[in-house]
């Protein structure tokens, strides 16, 4: 008895709870509450969007577990409300083909969201291709022996922590948006031999990270417009200012010296094609070298040989076109009423160059530390539409013991032994079970000016599965394409070659189009109905009390 | 010396004969289109100048005499150049009270303009200042160099456009050969550039204020609405004949910028409170659509730095009749419709707080703003699905949270929000017309803030630009007026009487 007395209550205060549940759900209140906390999630959206791009506000609101529960909310909030005003009754009409819309419109929308695709499809003139790349990161593993791991990343707006181990390999950290900042890292051998110089005139300012240092992110050699700019061992210097008439340096890497050809005595020839070469006796062997072609020693097949120690300089080939050699705390560059000339950089004192004012100051030397790009977590900044500023992703990994970032702009190889792993932060991908060519690209262009009034491209399209001979297809804004549950829109373009484009497709499959369309229909049909065409007993009531009170001033309704 | 002095008579004499009103409806290809010179030289010196005169002359008397001085018959009148932005003032070693840099000046600080443009990574306001004024000496030295005014040259029927110092060194007679080679594109070409002259001539628009104005004048003091609605009828045909001009200059909906979008929806405000009032039999409704339509005309007319009312290209997406006439359209209809009842809730606002109006009238007039905002909450809503259909249909996307149109469904959840709070008792009469003026801040915002606002990113900020401050003063103002009418004493006790 008391057992059934129990059940009862528990049932009853069930009923109640779920009432409750319904009436608070299902209250105008509530309506109003959910609609304004939405609303404002989107105003927060739309202001995100506009100072760090859509991807951050894509994973910070729009695409967020926060954002979803609040369209559920809103969802339970219309069913409740619908279910509570059942039974029919007439003057609901509209209302019921109002909120059935809108049901309808959410449940098309979740299932274009978890069911569709929406990708990019970038086409190279006449390259086949069937790859749909798709706004979802990924990180790849490739090991030697062919094996491919695939993490998907986390869709947060910030950095979070990952957590995968494997002997040898943990991924320990992802950074949707980062930015590289330079750090200096420690290094007692002697190849960390890394500089930082400003170069600048009076319209132009460029600051100059160089470094010998092979795991160093900045490179020995870096081109500013026409300027070359070369980093060079200490030894090198002496021998560039060396008095030498045939303008051969011989560097010697493994013993790290440099002497003139004449200081040398190395014999300097020319071929019956007036070609001037050298040859250096090495262990029983005589290298040949072409120092107008190739600092490295040249086979009889005239090829490149990489195993010797041997380097030759033409100073000649660095004549004609600016260039900028620097050693540390010296420079040297071709001055041309001068010749060659060394200067060694003095506390706060610019170097003058021989080309356009430029002026050189060095700003440090650090023969024992090298220059390293590390991510550091930011919010990208968007600027005119395009994100300047912390748009690299990067994943942290600890490869056998030692910490490792892999970047969105570069793929990363370590070797584990004498065996490459490969590591890469990229878009997932679908491939397409047929290929489309681009065949022909057509721009138009407004006249006089040189922006696009229209793009087409002409497309062939060839399945595998079906035909063995191709369908042309033309494809132009609004005018997509559409083949196998997929339809593909012409969306941008990039050029490839003078005058040569590339064509960007937006591929879209979308199970709930039916559904949100079928929605949408109820909706503005039900909400003209709610809205305007339904007549109301109040109004006329009200037409009334105004005829009244008109002659008899206030009134107490 | 005097020599000297004769031939600068003589050639500016030759300008003047040259440099006529006739000349106005010579061919120029600029801008991606062909217009007659006196639009284009009416754009280009109001935008290097920032007027439409220089020392007495027209901008088309000007235009030319520069243009001809490239032949050695004009002058190089030496023009001023606006530069506005306080930095980019200092820059230019000019004074803080100045907004002009004579071009001859201004041409020494090129280079200087473009390395300082080049250092500036992020777009701020001197950045875009800059760039307007490079553009500025730009567009003059094109001028100075006759390459700004094009002239068309034919090959085999197909219209090769000159600047005119390459083409008419030669031409002794210069008007009767420009006039000719007029003749001859209208032969090879069309003659449909000549309508965009009426159209700048006619002055449509400014007629279309006149008769708004007298509209108003006519219907709040006359007792009778039918002059009023006479007026309300003269300015949607005297609109209706100005839109037709515009879309037989453009070949395309007349709703593609800021300019016609603000055009657009003073008209079909007016429309929708005349169709309202047929129903209503209220002329409140014409007060308020003539209200609305003198209020887009006087932006049309005086805020043309923030609504450009030139005629250019449209980007390739947007060249579709279909959706553009049936989505934007609705769109603009839908604010319109909210417009109306915005000037209802102001005017309601500031009649209870000045003058009397009773409760039950108060009631009344909710229930008039009611029905606008319905109107516009059913339109905006089918304005939205139209926008998805459309996207879906041109890219494959029937929504992408895209700042336009997550805007539009914030003023669509507000009016929302505001007509199920009807429901409770927290939204009453007095509140209701509050939120009514409010409500359309959001519609501004959408409109207009998601352009000048949110567009310019984080770092462009600075209320500088015509928009933002255009927008900030709006909504201060409408603040103010809410705070003063809607929030005192008075109206919160009747409000607690009313409950």
């Amino acid at each position: 008895m008391k057992n059934l007395n129990f059940l009862n209550k528990t049932g009853l205060c069930l009923t109640k709870g779920y009432k409750k549940i319904e009436s608070t759900l299902g209250s105008m209140k509530f309506a109003v509450v959910i609609i304004m906390v939405f609303a404002l999630a989107l105003v927060y959206g739309t202001f995100m969007e506009s100072y760090h791009g859509r991807d951050f506000a894509n994973k910070l609101v729009y695409k967020s577990w926060w954002f979803m529960g609040l369209q559920l909310c809103m969802f339970l909030s219309i069913l409740v409300a619908t279910l509570n005003r059942l039974p029919v009754k007439k003057v609901l009409y509209g209302f019921y083909t109002l909120h059935a819309g809108l049901l309808i419109l959410f449940i098309g929308s979740f299932l274009t969201y978890t069911a569709g695709i929406d990708g990019m499809l970038e086409l190279m003139p006449n390259e086949p291709a069937n790859n749909v790349r798709i706004e979802e990161d990924q990180f790849v593993v490739g090991y030697p022996d062919g094996q491919v791991k695939i993490f998907t990343l986390p869709t947060s707006a910030f950095g979070s922590k990952m957590y995968f181990e494997e002997p040898g390999l943990k991924i320990k950290k992802y950074l949707p948006f980062s930015k590289l900042e330079t750090v200096w890292m420690e290094e007692d051998q002697k190849e960390a031999d890394s500089a930082v110089y400003t170069i600048y005139n009076e319209n132009v300012s460029e600051e100059l990270i160089m470094s010998l240092h092979p795991e160093s992110d900045f490179q020995s050699m870096q081109k500013l417009g026409p300027l070359s700019t070369h980093y060079m061992p200490q030894t090198l210097y002496k021998c560039f200012i060396s008095e030498t008439k045939s303008g051969f340096l011989v560097w010697d890497t493994e013993k790290d010296t440099c002497h003139t050809a004449e200081a040398m005595n190395y014999e300097i020839k020319s071929t019956p094609t007036n070609n001037r070469f050298m040859i250096i006796p090495y262990k029983g062997e005589y290298l040949k070298f072409f120092p107008d072609f190739s600092p490295l020693a040249l086979t009889d097949n005239l090829d490149k040989r990489q195993d010797t120690p041997y380097r030759v300089f033409s100073k000649k080939l660095f004549e004609k076109k600016p260039n900028l050699f620097l050693f540390g705390d010296k420079t040297v560059f071709f001055h041309k009423r001068k010749g060659w000339t060394g200067r060694e950089f003095e506390k706060n004192k610019p170097v003058k160059l021989p080309w356009m004012n430029f002026k050189l100051t060095l700003d440090s030397y650090r023969p024992d530390h090298f220059p390293a790009q590390i991510p550091t977590y930011m919010r990208p900044i968007q600027d005119q539409g395009e994100i300047i500023e912390g748009d690299i992703k990067a994943v942290l990994i600890e490869f056998y013991g030692k910490d490792y970032w892999v970047r969105s702009d570069q793929p990363l190889a370590l070797s584990d032994g004498d065996k490459q792993v490969r590591f890469q932060i990229r878009s997932r991908e679908v491939r397409l079970p047929y290929q489309i060519t681009l065949d022909r690209f057509k721009m138009d262009k407004n006249p006089g000016t040189n922006d696009p009034a229209s793009f087409e491209s002409f497309v062939s399209l060839l399945d595998g599965r079906t035909a063995t001979a191709s369908e042309q297809h033309h494809v132009f804004m609004n005018n997509p394409l559409k083949y196998d549950e997929f339809t593909f829109y012409q969306s941008s373009y990039f050029q490839v070659g003078p005058d040569e484009y590339g064509s960007a497709f937006s591929v879209n499959y979308d199970p709930g189009r039916p559904i949100k369309y079928a929605g949408s229909l109820l909706l503005v049909l039900g909400s003209s109905w709610h809205f305007l065409l339904r007549r109301r007993k109040k109004r006329r009531f009200f037409e009334k009390e105004t005829t009244i009170e008109s002659d008899s001033g206030e009134v107490n309704v | 010396m005097f020599r000297f002095l004769l031939i600068a008579m003589f050639s500016t004499a030759l300008a003047a004969q040259v440099c006529d009103k006739s000349l106005e409806s010579m061919p120029v290809q600029a801008g991606g289109r062909v217009k007659p010179l006196l639009v284009h030289a009416n754009e280009t010196i109001k935008f290097i100048t920032g007027k439409s005169k220089f020392e007495n002359k027209q901008a088309l008397e000007v235009f030319c005499t520069l243009s001809l001085s490239s032949l050695g018959k004009g002058e190089a009148l030496d023009l001023p150049i606006k530069v506005e932005h306080i930095d980019a003032k200092a820059l230019m070693d000019m004074p803080e009270d100045s907004n002009f840099l004579l071009a001859s000046s201004a041409i020494n600080y090129k280079e200087k303009i473009r390395a300082t443009l080049m250092k500036m990574k992020q777009t701020t306001p001197l950045k875009k200042e800059l760039n307007k004024v490079w553009a500025r000496i730009n567009n003059y030295e094109l001028i100075k160099n006759g390459q700004s005014w094009t002239v068309p040259l034919f090959a085999q029927d197909k219209v090769l456009w000159h600047g005119i110092s390459d083409v008419a060194k030669d031409k002794p007679e210069l008007k009767s050969w420009l006039e000719q080679q007029k003749a001859k594109y209208i032969e090879v070409e069309n003659d449909s550039f000549l309508m965009e002259l009426t159209y700048v001539k006619s002055h449509i628009f400014d007629i279309a204020m006149l008769l708004a104005l007298l509209g108003i004048f006519a219907t709040v003091l006359m007792k009778k609405a039918s002059v009023g609605l006479f007026f309300g009828i003269s300015i949607i045909l005297v609109e209706i004949a100005g839109m037709t001009m515009r879309v037989l200059v453009s070949g395309r909906a007349p709703i593609t910028n800021m300019y016609e979008t603000v055009m657009f929806s003073g008209f079909g405000a007016l429309v929708i409170a005349l169709i309202v009032m047929i129903f209503k039999r209220d002329k409140i409704f014409l007060l308020a659509g003539l209200g609305y339509n003198v209020l887009c005309l006087f932006m049309m007319k005086f805020a043309n730095n923030m609504l450009d009312p030139s005629i250019s290209p449209l980007v390739p997406v947007l060249r579709d009749n279909f959706w553009l006439s049936t989505h934007v359209t609705t769109i603009i209809l839908s604010y319109a419709a909210l417009a109306l009842s915005w000037i209802l809730a102001n005017i309601i606002l500031v009649r209870n707080k000045f003058g009397k109006l009773s409760k039950a009238d108060y009631r009344y007039y909710e229930q008039l703003i009611a029905t606008s905002v319905k109107v516009g909450v059913v339109l905006l809503a089918a304005g939205i699905i139209l926008g998805g259909v459309w996207a879906d249909y041109s890219w494959g996307r029937f929504w992408g949270w895209d700042p336009k149109e997550t805007w539009s469904l914030i003023v669509l959840l507000f009016y929302m929000a505001m007509l199920h709070g009807k429901y409770t008792n927290w939204v009453d009469t007095h509140r209701f017309v509050i939120l009514s003026a409010a409500g359309f801040m959001t519609v501004m915002m959408a409109w207009f803030g998601v352009n000048y606002i949110l567009a310019t990113g984080l770092h462009s900020y600075g209320f500088s630009e015509g928009g933002a401050i255009f927008l900030g003063v709006f909504f201060l103002v409408q603040t103010l007026l809410i705070i003063v009418c809607g929030v005192s004493l008075k109206s919160f006790k009747s409000a607690k009487t009313n409950n």
